[in-house]
């Protein structure tokens, strides 16, 4: 077992176990902390998968914005106790976990089965990986963002204008952290 | 046909495998929590899966317009906390509490 094949498989088993404590945790501030381990191992698995310029954007915005921007909310808010963390009656959460264990089972399925039938094709994708060898990831990204893809990065600016405007009217209106007396 | 070791040799399908489960862990998140807060972050979770097969198949396809979708993700997922942050704060200064069934009284 090489060193790339066990370093796979830890991460994995750490993205799948802070994932779970996600959504199993009760208390919403250890919900927080197991995200920040998710975004975490998920940078590092970009490290392996070689996009090394995402991982350090996933660590500064999603690690280290986001999760500030959770934190905060939840220190605002001072739950102390939390009443019925999750759903109410058995049935309907019953039938909900059965709707979540058959996506996963399809989605998981699909993507072995559609791999087994076309892994003639792997050593084929193998080699063109290598032959187009992305030497300068940074820079082909950059290339690709902002001579392609120039257009979508302009739209995202005036998105994120739209939605920092949208937030502060949100909080200034009635009810909000800065309303209006 | 050599039977490859699925333990020792890491494809593609592990990581898309990976995928799906952070996907599925994150919808079950969305479906059975009551709290809002955790509401955004099991959606959060659910984006970072996409973002890990977008990776996946950036990588083994030697292009990078997969990265490039993933930079349009992540500002989409941190506007959307934005967003979905400033309506919590709007409820649990009306109600004392964020559960979402008290989304139905935000009107008017």
């Amino acid at each position: 077992m090489t060193a790339d094949v066990f370093l796979f498989w830890f991460l994995a088993f750490m993205t799948i176990v802070s994932g779970l404590g996600v959504v199993l945790m009760a208390n919403p501030i250890y919900s927080a902390l197991s995200l920040a381990m998710t975004m975490i191992s998920v940078a590092a698995i970009f490290v392996t998968l070689q996009a090394y310029f995402l991982a350090g954007v996933q660590i500064i915005v999603y690690a280290g914005a986001v999760m500030v921007l959770f934190v905060m909310v939840l220190m605002l808010f001072d739950l102390k106790h939390e009443l019925q963390a999750f759903t109410r009656g058995r049935a309907t959460g019953a039938i909900k976990i059965a709707t979540v264990g058959i996506l996963s089972g399809l989605v998981v399925g699909a993507v072995t089965i559609g791999l087994t039938i076309g892994g003639k094709n792997q050593a084929e994708v193998a080699s063109a990986t290598k032959a187009a060898g992305i030497v300068d990831t940074t820079r082909g990204l950059s290339e690709a963002l902002f001579l392609k893809n120039v257009f979508g990065f302009e739209a995202l600016g005036v998105l994120l204008l739209v939605i920092a405007v949208g937030t502060v009217a949100l909080s200034r209106s009635k009810g909000g952290t800065h309303a209006r007396d | 046909m050599p039977e490859t070791n699925i333990i020792t040799t890491i494809g593609p399908e592990h990581y898309l495998v990976l995928s799906a489960l952070l996907f599925s862990i994150g919808m079950a998140g969305v479906l059975l929590r009551r709290n809002l807060i955790v509401l955004l972050m099991s959606i959060e979770l659910m984006l970072n899966a996409v973002n890990i097969s977008f990776i996946t198949f950036s990588h083994y396809s030697g292009k990078v317009e997969g990265q490039i979708m993933v930079f349009f993700v992540m500002t989409i997922a941190a506007a959307e906390a934005a967003v979905g942050l400033a309506l919590a704060v709007s409820i649990f200064k009306r109600f004392k509490e964020v559960n979402i069934r008290f989304f139905e009284h935000l009107k008017g």
